[in-house]
């Protein structure tokens, strides 16, 4: 083992950043960071992400906070180092901006209607949400829920905020 | 471009290919490992399941169908240590039965070897590698020599969870793992923070980082990383010599020749090389009875969670868990279904990712989720089956249609789980869920069935009318072409199969130097 790996050694931040557009200029931040900087998106337009924020707020209270929309959009600029959790659910990287896309703006039409979040996220996780189109929407919904459990939980203060230790051996450091 | 010839050439820089690397390197043989991902150090290992994905096979894409996918994206890995990098460490032995379905049970492949072949050389390895484990409490073990280090400390979980399996009459032992528990060649203990599958930079874990990759350097084996192999081109003259391998580099296409090459590419991209190598004039090497690419393999398993009154800090151990239970493992024709099965207990387990407790639970979630999680997180148990899937010839790996931007096909694979063998699992996961509230579970629940490790599609055997490759792993039909890694199982047991890959690679690294 080098000298210069030792877990605690090694701490040197608790930042887990991405490359976000703030005002015109190009900022290293967290996704919570970025959120409350206003960041430009690069991929998702700013209504798809709002419905995605909504949504995934109502089913993981707290990820709007932690950045969801800003962890998704600055994941899908990332390409085929993307680390949504998609890859392990069947959506290639290379899939993944038409998947979210397609995700946002089903959402986008779903937030529209007369319904509530909690009827809306209902009939999602039912897929009987008659105006769904693509795959099905329960399986949009786990996708964007395990997401929204990495920005919000995934990370050493999502570790505090349950009590646990992080321990980490390195801790991350760098850009997604 | 043609570079100067090697000895060997070997494919893939994982736990199979380093390990060749470093045995033919210290017997005097001048090697070279084309490695399709990037070069990775210890220091890349960063404590994040999210970082972690960096880690994973990405590009070009596997596709898959069947009815149980083999989850390649997830079991795969890239780069230096290749999947072994983020490993757990679970090294089981097999069975003698594993090697001799068929003859036993008139299902599936035998293999060419039988265990005591193998013996040696799983003795030699965990030495070689670091292992831990109690042999005399693992009663279902088969023989060899005892582990080099005691086992790894049980923390509250595995206490907890062990008292289901007492109160069954069920029998557990420390799970044997390639984790220090004390320090070990120069390597230190473990410290038990549950960090195993985002890769382990303390060089506790023995990944491929730090057990053949250091000797395979020291003996001055050279790696190319970022060269993803197209093909392996038939010498003119001799069709049964393969003369070269041919790769792309940073959008270039490189030739490199050697008098032997090992293909060690991981089971679908080592097959995809072999099916990419066929000529207007040449079938693909190995295909020869079209079996390049058939009998693949992946262990039906799932994890039973369970909620205690009591506090088992799930964050605590290791990745792998810390008991094992091989009850009824040798009785493959046991009634409910067929084929072995053992349980992993205790994993050190996180909230999210694809594993974790959160995710797994898509009914908790609004303001319901938080306390339910801080709950999960001080009284969770949770325990793993695996269990055997049987070598089916439909389930094969093919070349996709699809190109990538190099013109390299993507792979696409099919697999379904023989219904014996599905019968198997549900049967072991209904006892599994039972354990769990035999131990006091108050709340108990499953997670999806999946597909864990990646098995076969280049088979071993000793009729060149059924297998792809002999005994040896050198593929029928050439003078000079190898296999290495798990595609070459006819048989996937009910155990995780590094142990296994590395003592066959052992096996040969053996006849390799023997046979000039």
């Amino acid at each position: 083992m080098p000298d210069n790996v030792t877990r605690r050694g090694l701490i040197t931040s608790t930042l887990i950043t991405g490359s976000f557009l703030v005002l015109g200029e190009r900022l290293t931040l967290t996704p919570a960071e970025a959120t409350e900087l206003g960041f430009t998106s690069d991929v998702l337009s700013r209504e798809q992400l709002n419905a995605i924020e909504t949504v995934a707020e109502h089913i993981v209270p707290g990820s709007h906070r932690a950045g969801i929309a800003a962890y998704i959009d600055s994941q899908l600029n990332a390409g085929e180092n993307s680390l949504l959790i998609g890859k392990y659910l069947g959506v290639d990287t290379s899939g993944q901006i038409a998947f979210y896309e397609n995700l946002a703006d089903n959402l986008v039409a779903a937030l529209k209607t007369e319904q509530s979040v909690q009827e809306i996220v209902g009939a999602l996780w039912g897929d009987a949400l008659g105006t769904w189109e693509g795959p099905p929407s329960s399986y949009m919904l786990f996708v964007l829920r395990a997401d929204a459990l990495d920005v919000t939980y995934g990370t050493p203060e999502g570790f505090e905020a349950l009590g646990i230790p992080y321990m980490a051996h390195i801790m991350p450091e760098t850009p997604w | 471009m043609v570079k100067k010839k090697q000895d060997v050439i070997i494919v893939g820089a994982g736990a199979a290919g380093l390990m060749l690397a470093a045995r033919l390197a210290e017997g005097g043989q001048s090697v070279t490992i084309l490695e399709a991902g990037a070069e990775r150090q210890l220091g890349d290992l960063v404590s994040s399941q999210i970082w972690a994905r960096k880690l994973k096979w990405a590009e070009p894409a596997v596709s898959e169908s069947g009815d149980h996918k083999i989850g390649h994206a997830f079991n795969a890995g890239s780069g230096t240590g290749g999947s072994a990098i983020h490993h757990y460490g679970v090294w089981l032995r097999m069975h003698e039965g594993d090697f001799s379905l068929h003859k036993d049970h008139g299902v599936g492949l035998n293999w060419p070897l039988g265990y005591a072949d193998l013996t040696p050389h799983y003795d030699r390895v965990q030495a070689e590698v670091g292992l831990s484990g109690d042999a005399e409490q693992e009663r279902w073990r088969p023989p060899g020599a005892p582990y080099p280090m005691p086992p790894l400390p049980l923390f509250a979980q595995a206490r907890v969870l062990a008292k289901g399996f007492e109160n069954t009459a069920r029998h557990t032992s420390p799970l044997p793992l390639a984790i220090n528990s004390e320090p070990y060649q120069g390597r230190k203990s473990c410290q038990y923070d549950g960090w195993c599958d985002a890769g382990c930079p303390t060089g506790a874990l023995g990944n491929p980082l730090v057990t053949w990759l250091p000797r395979a350097l020291a003996a001055g084996v050279h790696i190319e990383h970022n060269a993803r192999v197209s093909r392996v081109i038939r010498s003119a003259a001799n069709p049964s010599h393969i003369e070269s391998v041919e790769y792309l580099q940073r959008g270039i296409r490189k030739t490199l020749s050697a008098a032997r090459i090992i293909i060690a590419a991981f089971t679908v991209q080592s097959v995809r090389i072999l099916l990419s190598s066929a000529t207007a004039q040449h079938g693909a090497p190995g295909n020869h009875s079209d079996k390049l690419g058939r009998y693949l393999m992946t262990h039906p398993a799932a994890t039973v969670f369970g909620l205690f009154e009591e506090e088992t800090y799930p964050h605590q151990g290791v990745s792998a868990g810390q008991l094992l239970s091989h009850d009824e493992y040798d009785d493959k024709a046991a009634a409910g279904g067929f084929g072995s099965s053992q349980w992993m207990i205790g994993h050190a387990i996180k909230p999210h990712d694809l594993l974790g407790y959160g995710t797994g639970r898509p009914d908790i979630s609004g303001p319901e989720l938080e306390p339910w999680l801080k709950r999960a997180a001080r009284h969770l148990g949770n325990m793993t089956l695996v269990c055997e899937d049987i070598a089916l010839p439909e389930n094969r790996i093919t070349l996709s249609d699809k190109v990538d931007s190099d013109g390299i096909p993507y792979a696409h694979t099919h697999h379904d789980l023989a219904p014996n063998a599905a019968a198997r699992w549900t049967q072991r996961m209904a006892e599994g869920e039972e354990i769990m509230r035999a131990a006091g579970a108050q709340e108990v629940w499953s997670g999806p069935r999946i597909g864990m490790h990646i098995m076969g599609g280049a088979v071993m055997g000793d009729d060149p009318a059924q297998s792809v490759t002999d005994r040896n792993g050198r593929v029928h039909e050439t003078d000079n072409l190898y296999v290495a890694g798990p595609a070459l199982f006819p048989s996937s047991g009910a155990v995780n199969p590094t142990f296994t890959l590395s003592a066959l690679a052992s096996h040969q690294a053996e006849h390799l130097l023997a046979t000039p």
